[in-house]
């Protein structure tokens, strides 16, 4: 065999080389920078009922994302992702109205997440909620 | 001889600083008719110097914790001596390196110098430009205020519109699928570690590509404004006759430097809060988004933009599009003339694109 061959072919084991070990180097570095899943398990979260009187709003954390527990004035309790279908920023609630407006562009939901007004595409995700014993239970 | 002197010649005897300070300093010719608008890179070297110090001064008191980071800023604001002093220059700072980044960027538009043979250059300079809008944009979450965290909530958001991946990138880029305490340690890496870093080496490439292909002469006041470039072999372009750059053009950076400064201690002392609206002040809440939230003034374009166009994806296709023109520029511009005012068909993209953004601007600003 010639040597211009030879060296050619340990060049080329030598590229493969690297190359996988850039490979593995990449897989690491992704593997240490992407999101922890743990964070993001659903858990479910329970509040005693006094929590949420009615016409009141209790925010707080599920899943990752901010969400929101309502007491209609009838009574009903909704939970709902408290984060708008726009671009995301938090929405608010308004006792008076029994409606949500976001901050960011105006959109406005109803107590039920539907879209009232505004650039919100779709409606609010709904939770899934138990009241038990005076306790109510998300997720 | 005195001491001074004889140092001087023991280092020049051995590295030959003097053939140096001849070659680079002395000896080295500017165009004739070289204007004020060359010494726009020596401002954005001084500025970036200046962000690197105070950012550094800034680093010994700040706290890259969710919990502890507003506090930290507040206490370097009103705690540490001249820390409101530190605080102020960097923030302010960041503002003007991307107003000065911009003079920069329409200077060379409109005296032609991204042409060839300096297309390299102007690609160099553009991607400066996307680093200095990252630097700030991570910069920004650093003081976890409300205006901080609502800022970067949207900004990230807008990613999510990427076709296939948009989602999965967002979460990426917030490390979370909300922006949070995740986030505050990535974009603290990105500000004061990676993107510094690219940015250096990048102004160095800038600076590499300027001393091989020489500076251009600027299109004013000559007979003759095509570009004399001959597309067949490497070639230094010298301007035999011109003036030096030391002591001459060095008189008109510093000058520069010293407008510049003026404009600069004129904002941070007298009107500091410009760039701070109220809830700058409030520290970040993630249960409450605050009303009028908006980016920074030179996000303002693509804030609004994105709110212009029906779908998401069309309003970031769009920006998308623009910049790849903006990065491709040389390439498509090829005609030789440089003078502006004998390329109508250039000034009237330029101009009108100018109107745009500053129109997109105001726009933004009061909607
Ligand atoms: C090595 C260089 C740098 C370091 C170490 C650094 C460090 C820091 C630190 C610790 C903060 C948080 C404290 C505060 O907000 O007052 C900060 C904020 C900030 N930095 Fe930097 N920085 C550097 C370069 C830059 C550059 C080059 C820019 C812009 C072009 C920039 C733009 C900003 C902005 C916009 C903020 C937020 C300002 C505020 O609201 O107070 N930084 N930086
Ligand atoms: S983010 Fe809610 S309306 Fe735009």
């Amino acid at each position: 065999m010639e040597t211009g061959s030879r060296r050619k072919f340990l060049g080329i084991c030598l590229g493969g080389v690297l190359a996988g070990a850039g490979g593995g180097l990449l897989y690491t570095i992704f593997g240490y920078l992407a999101p922890r899943r743990d964070s993001n398990i659903r858990r479910a979260v329970s509040f005693p009922a006094t929590d949420v009187p009615a016409g009141a709003a209790k925010f707080f954390e599920y899943n990752g994302k901010t969400a929101v527990l309502i007491r209609q004035k009838n009574g009903t309790v909704v939970a709902l992702s408290a984060v708008c279908t726009h671009l995301g920023c938090i929405v608010q609630w308004q006792k008076d109205k029994e409606e949500f407006l976001c901050p960011c562009h105006g959109g406005r939901f109803s107590s039920t997440g539907l879209v009232l007004g505004g650039p919100p595409p779709k409606p609010l995700e709904s939770i899934p909620i138990a009241t038990a014993n005076g306790t109510i239970t998300v997720g | 001889m005195n001491l001074v002197k004889r140092i001087y010649n023991w280092v020049d005897i051995r590295v030959g600083t003097g053939e140096l300070v001849e070659k680079e300093l002395t000896g080295y010719l500017l165009p004739v008719n070289i204007n004020v608008w060359f010494s726009m890179g020596s401002i954005l070297l001084f500025i970036f110097a200046m962000q690197v110090v105070t950012g550094m001064l800034l680093l010994v008191y700040y706290v890259p914790d969710a919990d502890k980071a507003f506090k930290s800023v507040s206490f370097i604001m009103n705690d540490v001596p001249f820390g409101w002093l530190v605080r102020m220059c960097h923030a302010v700072g960041s503002n003007m390196m991307v107003l000065m980044l911009l003079f920069h960027m329409l200077s060379v538009l409109f005296m032609g110098s991204y042409k060839s043979p300096r297309e390299m250059n102007w690609l160099s300079g553009f991607i400066l430009f996307n680093l200095a809008m990252g630097i700030s944009l991570t910069g920004y979450l650093l003081p976890w205020s409300q205006l901080s965290f609502w800022a970067t909530t949207v900004a990230t958001n807008s990613v999510g519109s990427v076709p296939v991946v948009g989602p999965y990138l967002v979460e990426f880029l917030r490390g979370g699928k909300l922006v949070g305490p995740p986030t505050l340690g990535r974009f603290f890496a990105l500000h004061v570690a990676v993107i510094p870093a690219l940015i250096a080496a990048l102004i160095g490439a800038h600076l590499f590509f300027l001393q091989r292909t020489g500076v251009s002469t600027p299109p004013f006041g000559l007979m003759d404004t095509t570009n004399r470039w001959q597309n067949d072999r490497y070639r230094y372009e010298s301007h035999p006759g011109g003036i030096p750059f030391f002591p001459h053009y060095a008189l008109q950076d510093l000058t520069s430097i010293a407008v510049y400064c003026a404009l600069f201690l004129g904002v941070a002392f007298f009107d500091p809060y410009i760039f701070f609206p109220s809830t700058a002040f409030i520290p970040a809440n993630p249960f409450q988004t605050p009303a009028h939230i908006k980016p920074e003034w030179y996000f303002l374009p693509n804030y609004q933009t994105l709110k212009l166009f029906p779908s998401e994806f069309l309003g970031i296709a769009v920006q998308v599009a623009a910049m790849t023109f903006l990065a491709l520029l040389p390439f498509i511009d090829r005609g030789k003339e440089k003078h502006p005012l004998k390329r109508p068909l250039f000034m009237v993209c330029a101009v009108g694109g100018i109107i745009i953004y500053i129109a997109l601007m105001v726009w933004g600003h009061y909607s």
